[in-house]
């Protein structure tokens, strides 16, 4: 099972709901529990309502940044995590392609993925002995140490490393900025409507 | 010679390592890597892009990271992409 950190979980739902578009980063975990996130960082990343791409510079930069901080790659570069804006979390050909071929030659990873509805999914690769995938729940932790929230760092974050190319507003009604560019908007909260 | 020699394939690497002297970036990779094809990874010394003629010299710093991390939804007709975070998009977690 992957397990997440009340803190880790309750980033990665912050992160997933700051936009449209999908956002990824990676998990970090303690060296005595590889399979609970206890953080989730974003590298630099272009994203767009459906598709999510790193660039290749700042993930070697994250893992020189890592390494200087005293982890090994199996505490932060294994857990692949990604949202999807829509219902399902079910991985697509691109993600399948990626986990292959990235995380493949690794003798282990988990791709995980968050869907906006809620829905989660998780799914381990294991080298060991023939590689196998394995289907993997996602869960909540609240019996290992965690800290409150910080959504102010969080929200740096994001707008530091999440680069959003969309074409929403041109083509999706939705985009909530829209809705206020209609001068007509207003007039729906009115008490007299 | 040594240098510190940073990896994610197989168990993942992080860690001085001992090499010869007049050693290539693409020697190296080849030792350390031998399946693996050099356009799928970003090869740095010293946090710089490289070539792989370059000779590694005492105490370089040597990371071979992977490229093209790409994510993709396919959209599914059911449901709006997005809406605005409210009660109802807050969810732990569902389908275990």
């Amino acid at each position: 099972m992957l397990t997440f950190s009340p803190t880790a979980w309750a980033k990665l739902l912050f992160l997933r709901d700051l936009g449209p578009t999908e956002v990824g980063g990676f998990g970090i975990t303690e060296p005595d529990d590889l399979l609970c996130v206890r953080d989730i960082v974003l590298v630099e990343q272009q994203c767009t309502e459906t598709f999510v791409s790193f660039d290749d510079l700042a993930v070697a930069e994250f893992f020189d940044q890592q390494i200087d901080a005293g982890r090994h790659p199996q505490q932060f570069a294994r857990v692949w995590v990604h949202t999807h804006p829509g219902s399902s979390a079910q991985p697509s050909s691109v993600d399948e392609e990626t986990f292959a071929r990235v995380f493949g030659p690794c003798d282990w990873a988990v791709m995980a993925i968050l869907a906006r509805g809620g829905e989660t999914y998780a799914q381990l690769h294991w080298r060991q002995g023939g590689a196998v995938r394995i289907p993997m729940r996602v869960d909540v932790r609240f019996d290992v140490p965690f800290v409150g929230s910080d959504q102010e760092a969080w929200q740096a974050e994001y707008d530091a490393h999440v680069h959003p190319h969309c074409d929403y507003r041109l083509s999706d009604p939705r985009w909530p900025q829209q809705e206020l560019d209609d001068p007509f908007f207003d007039r729906l909260f009115e008490p007299a409507l | 010679m040594k240098i510190l020699f940073i990896n994610n394939d197989g168990a993942g690497f992080a860690d001085r390592i001992e090499i010869a002297e007049g050693t290539t970036v693409q020697q190296l990779f080849q030792e350390r890597i031998p399946h693996g094809k050099p356009d799928s990874y970003l090869i740095r010394v010293n946090r710089q892009p490289t070539t792989g003629d370059y000779i590694l010299q005492p105490d370089d710093r040597v990371s071979i990271t992977p490229t093209k991390i790409e994510g993709a939804w396919s959209h599914h007709p059911k449901g709006r992409p997005w809406e605005p975070a409210n009660g109802s998009t807050v969810c732990t977690s569902s389908a275990l």
